[in-house]
């Protein structure tokens, strides 16, 4: 197995194996056709996923498919837990909204993937990128307000202030939002909140549950 | 800016007057080099000292001789990645910025408050010798402090201030500044290449020898009688690469040869100070 070959620890600029024994994954680097360590911690190789679908007609001889190599990986862990992750495009945040104008919201991410960020992460979602439909007749202010805690994803690591993020899925939106009463509220279609308290209801971009 | 509301000592160290027929014993030693010329000080390493900053790390290396004690001292803390301030302009990478700051008691003469020359300019070099060795398009749209405190900044108090040169103190300095700031960059998990580490070689001339220059790794100035050039070299030593070299100084004769030995040695030098550095990272994650 060729884990036995890897190091187990991996300083910055270890070499690690060549390319056609690994591919680099996360914390690690490739120079001169080899793998090299990029950070400091423990190594880690990881099989990838097998391709789909058994084979198809049994009675014919396949020669074997040539399997990918394993990814291998250096992950800080064990030296501090406080390691940054930045928004990728793609990635699903969660951030609060702090100011809306006609045109976009302005949030503040806080947490991208699994990870609590450390720093504090500007992002806009534009008015054109709030749903897929009828994009024309989009009105930010019957879509966020500012205090909602929204589910938005990457699209783009934006302009020099801010990454830009969209809610054009279904699974995006507003997942918290509170009343002008001050009251938490709950979803009641796609596009209202309302207050449990009050009886009123207040139209956002809802996340679908 | 001098603070004139209390009654302050004098700005540097002072020494006892020392007449002709007094006794001569008071007088101190001129220090000799005893280690090998291909062998640098003991130097400490250590990693995670400073829980608030993302990575930090610590380096002492100690004055021969002198049991305990140490010449250099130096603290280094890493802020980041974080998100740019909003005035700056989009970069597709991770922008470094380096700050190198004398304690006000780390040097014979007392320093100011506020950043000199000297400062600003060892913050450039240890800058270029941390470009080379990280991979900025991992993090773009970020930035990183990394603040170097010079603690102790490896001078013989002993000694009187006209005597020695303080450039070739810095050269010291700034090798230690590049090995320090680099582990705490590992420490901090920002992809580096390589860890890279800072060293020095000097051509000296000592009385002991007649006066016939010789090429010394990691020089004490206390230890030579004359140091004619030094170079501080920043090498990654997986890949064999310097990401910075500062050579001052003059070269006796006009051969070639001795500046490629001064660098060759600047390099061994670096490799010395980057066995200290990947054992005490290794020791920091195990």
């Amino acid at each position: 197995m060729a884990t036995k070959t890897a190091p187990s620890i991996a300083v910055p600029g270890q070499f690690i194996g060549p390319t056609s024994k690994y591919q680099a994954g996360p914390g690690t680097h490739v120079y001169e056709s080899n793998v090299y360590s990029s950070l400091l911690g423990v190594v880690q190789v990881t099989q990838p996923a097998k391709p789909p679908g058994p084979p198809k007609r049994l009675n014919i001889i396949v020669p074997p498919q040539p399997t990918a190599p394993p990814f291998v990986s250096v992950s800080p862990s064990g030296v501090s837990d406080k390691r940054e992750v930045l928004p990728e495009v793609g990635n699903v945040v969660l951030c609060r909204v702090t100011s809306i104008t006609p045109r976009q919201a302005v949030v503040t991410i806080l947490i991208c993937g699994d990870s609590v960020l450390e720093a504090e992460w500007r992002g806009v979602i534009r008015a054109q990128d709030v749903r897929a439909t009828e994009k024309d007749k989009v009105k930010i202010y019957e879509s966020f307000r500012p205090g909602d805690i929204v589910r938005a994803e990457v699209i783009s690591l934006g302009d020099q202030a801010s990454y830009y993020l969209q809610t054009a899925k279904n699974e995006l939106g507003v997942i918290m939002a509170t009343s002008e009463a001050g009251n938490t509220m709950y979803p009641v279609s796609w596009k209202e909140y309302r207050d449990a308290e009050t009886g009123m209801s207040e139209p956002r971009k809802v996340a679908k549950p | 800016m001098a603070d004139r509301r209390r009654i302050n000592g004098p700005p540097g160290a002072t020494i006892p007057p020392i007449y002709e027929n007094g006794d001569a014993s008071l007088l101190k030693k001129k220090q000799v080099r005893t280690r090998p010329a291909d062998e640098a000080r003991k130097t400490y390493l250590k990693t995670g000292v400073t829980p608030s900053a993302s990575g930090s790390a610590y380096l002492e290396v100690e004055i021969p001789g002198q049991e305990g004690v140490s010449g250099l001292k130096l603290s280094c803390t890493v802020h980041g990645p974080r998100s740019l301030p909003r005035s700056s302009p989009f970069s597709p990478h991770i922008i470094l910025s380096t700050h190198v700051k004398f304690a006000p008691f780390a040097t014979k003469q007392r320093r100011g408050y506020l950043r000199d020359p000297t400062e600003r300019d060892l913050g450039v070099h240890l800058e270029a010798a941390l470009r080379g060795a990280i991979i900025a398009d991992r993090w773009p749209k970020s930035g990183v402090d990394i603040i170097v405190s010079i603690i102790e900044g490896d001078q013989d108090r002993e000694r009187s201030r006209s005597q020695g040169d303080e450039a070739w103190d810095l050269m010291n300095v700034l090798s230690g500044c590049i090995t320090v700031a680099s582990a705490a960059l590992a420490d901090a998990g920002i992809d580096c290449v390589d860890t890279v580490a800072g060293g020095v070689a000097a051509l000296v001339r000592d009385s002991a020898d007649n006066g016939k220059p010789r090429i010394v790794i990691d020089p004490m100035p206390s230890e030579h009688d004359k140091i004619d050039a030094a170079c501080c070299i920043a090498y990654l030593p997986s890949r064999d690469e310097i990401t910075n070299l500062w050579f001052k100084g003059d070269m006796p004769d006009g051969d070639m040869s001795t500046y490629f030995d001064l660098v060759q040695e600047g390099i061994a030098a670096s490799k010395q100070a980057g066995l200290v550095l990947v054992n005490g990272l290794r020791e920091a994650v195990e």
